[in-house]
């Protein structure tokens, strides 16, 4: 029994430090890779791959996380007669927390997954050892695009499944229940801030260089055979779901005391 | 005092010529010891053939040379440099002197043909005319007898084009050094014949030093001017193709005539008649 602790424990340590030093290296070459213009025609490729083609799932997402918390919301606000405020319950939890989290996730599971088994089958294959034997480092040609794709252009989705899950909520809530537009969107107007919307769209950096870097780490350390590749792509979107949620608490902690600290002088000015 | 001297001559000699010195090169897996103890010398512009039979550890022995595995312990030196303790970017520089030909290609799936050999010239070099790295794509795909192919993608060549492709981008920047690990396993006779004659027509127009891993004996006596046989991971013969053909050791008569152990047979006697343990679905029947 404390066999198998320790050797879980010396397991768990010994994969966090392969991670950490996995993640510096990216790093290390991300910051290299701005100074080198090869590297340009490989990120634009990997922001075509991951964020163009992700739009529409990510704008359906937006579109039904803000429908449907307009048809949760409504009867208890409409039995205190305050339906006409159904717009800054949506506004606010879609842009700061929900549209967010629930993009992330979309792509930890689209990207994620995909990015997971294309290094993962490239592992397996030798096609990374194919690319350290001809003298090129696998995580700037491989990792780093990828990487910056996804730290990129996961906030511009993010905006994408905001506004969409806005017009969702307006669309429930003003066609559908036929509340007063006018209402609606002032009151949407007094309690939606610019700090909201880019408290949200902060979080989008986090999640996507989480999702970015577990997935190709999780693919280029994966076991061989499809056996391997599969349970890589599993282990990858549970990590990756995991991160998002941990760093969505992590960072709704840290934003709302920079908030707090800032507020005074928000009021002063 | 003359033998001797003659003798030191020779060993200073033999490490001039050298390209690839193994030193007591030992790799672990776990507590599994792949390669033990491990001493050799690649002699440069010749074509060393490594035999063994399958798992006993001679990917992992050419994998050391480029250092894509590092050692447990031991040293591996290239043109006099020692090259195992090297950092990743400093073995970068030193890979481009070697083209290493893997045993199912490794050709990226999402280039084709073209872009496959132009990658690693493009990764080390800044192209300006591109009118000329066209020519050399094409004159490497004619030097493995595969012009016209360059559109075309991974998935749709068959395995011995393969090969061919992924030995045409492993010449690309004209290395010093080329490894083959096992290029004729998976491929019928005459398609092997194609690449053992590839090996020995790139050893005489590149004059390139060749590492080639295999157990098929056919190609190992046409392209080997040295074979060395690994066994539990050691070397347990070295010599040209006539010396190995009339090698003492068991293992070795054994492995180059591809005859079956007395232990094997004894195992395969002991689990009893094929009929006796065949089933019927009548059996799984209540």
């Amino acid at each position: 029994m404390i066999d198998m602790v320790g050797a879980k424990t010396i397991l768990g340590v010994s994969n966090t430090g392969r991670f950490g030093r996995f993640v510096w290296q990216t790093i290390i070459a991300s910051v290299q890779s701005f100074t080198s213009t090869k590297m340009y025609p490989l990120i634009w490729n990997q922001m075509n791959i991951i964020g163009v083609r992700s739009v529409p799932i990510i704008m359906i997402t937006g579109a039904f996380v803000g429908m449907i918390l307009a048809v949760q919301a409504y009867d208890q606000l409409a039995s205190m007669g305050l339906e006409e405020r159904l717009g800054v319950l949506i506004n606010v939890s879609v842009v700061k927390e929900l549209g967010p989290v629930l993009a992330a996730v979309m792509l930890a599971g689209r990207i994620g997954g995909a990015l997971t088994a294309e290094l993962g089958t490239m592992n397996v294959t030798e096609q990374i050892d194919a690319v350290r034997s001809m003298g090129t480092d696998p995580i700037r040609y491989l990792v780093v695009p990828r990487v910056l794709a996804c730290l990129f252009l996961t906030p511009a989705l993010i905006i994408y499944a905001d506004l969409l899950g806005v017009l969702g909520g307006y669309f429930v809530g003003v066609v559908q229940f036929g509340i007063n537009s006018w209402a609606y969107w002032s009151f949407s107007a007094s309690g939606v801030e610019l700090w909201d919307v880019v408290v949200g769209v902060i979080k989008g950096f986090f999640f996507g260089a989480a999702i970015a870097a577990i997935s190709c780490y999780k693919g280029f350390n994966c076991k061989k055979g499809a056996e391997g590749v599969g349970r890589a792509c599993t282990e990858a979107f549970v990590a990756s779901f995991i991160s998002i949620l941990a760093l969505d608490y992590a960072l709704a902690v840290i934003f709302k005391s920079i908030y707090h600290a800032f507020w005074p002088v928000k009021s002063l000015v | 005092m003359v033998e001797q001297k003659n003798n030191t001559d020779e060993a200073s000699n033999s490490n001039q010529d050298s390209i690839i010195v193994i030193e007591n090169l030992t790799k672990k897996f776990d507590n599994n010891v792949v390669l033990d103890e491990i001493c050799l010398k690649i002699e440069k512009g010749m074509t060393t053939v490594v035999i063994g039979p399958s798992g006993c550890g001679k990917t992992v022995l050419i994998k050391h040379f480029i250092v894509l595995l590092r050692p447990s312990s031991g040293e591996v030196y290239f043109k006099k440099q020692r090259i195992d303790n090297l950092n990743e970017i400093e073995l970068n520089n030193i890979r481009t002197h070697f083209g290493f030909l893997f045993q199912g290609g490794a050709l990226f799936d999402s280039l084709n043909v073209a872009e496959n050999i132009k990658f690693p010239i493009r990764q080390h070099f800044k192209i300006k005319n591109w009118s000329r790295i066209d020519k050399l794509v094409k004159s490497r795909l004619a030097m493995v007898g595969l012009e016209g192919f360059q559109n075309f993608y991974p998935a749709n060549l068959s395995g011995g084009q393969r090969k061919r492709v992924a030995l045409a981008r492993a010449i690309a920047l004209n290395p010093e050094v080329i490894l083959y690990d096992e290029p004729t396993t998976g491929l019928d006779p005459i398609r092997a014949d194609v690449i053992n004659e590839l090996i020995l027509k790139l050893k005489r127009e590149l004059k390139v030093t060749s590492v080639v891993v295999t157990h098929d004996m056919t190609s190992a006596y046409k392209i080997a001017d040295r074979i060395i046989m690994l066994h539990n991971g050691k070397i347990i013969a070295d010599g040209d193709a006539n010396q190995i053909r009339n090698h003492p050791h068991p293992v070795v008569q054994q492995f180059i005539h591809g005859q079956v152990d007395e232990d094997d047979l004894a195992v395969l006697r002991a689990s009893g008649t094929i009929f006796q343990t065949q089933f019927l679905p009548r059996d799984f029947e209540e």
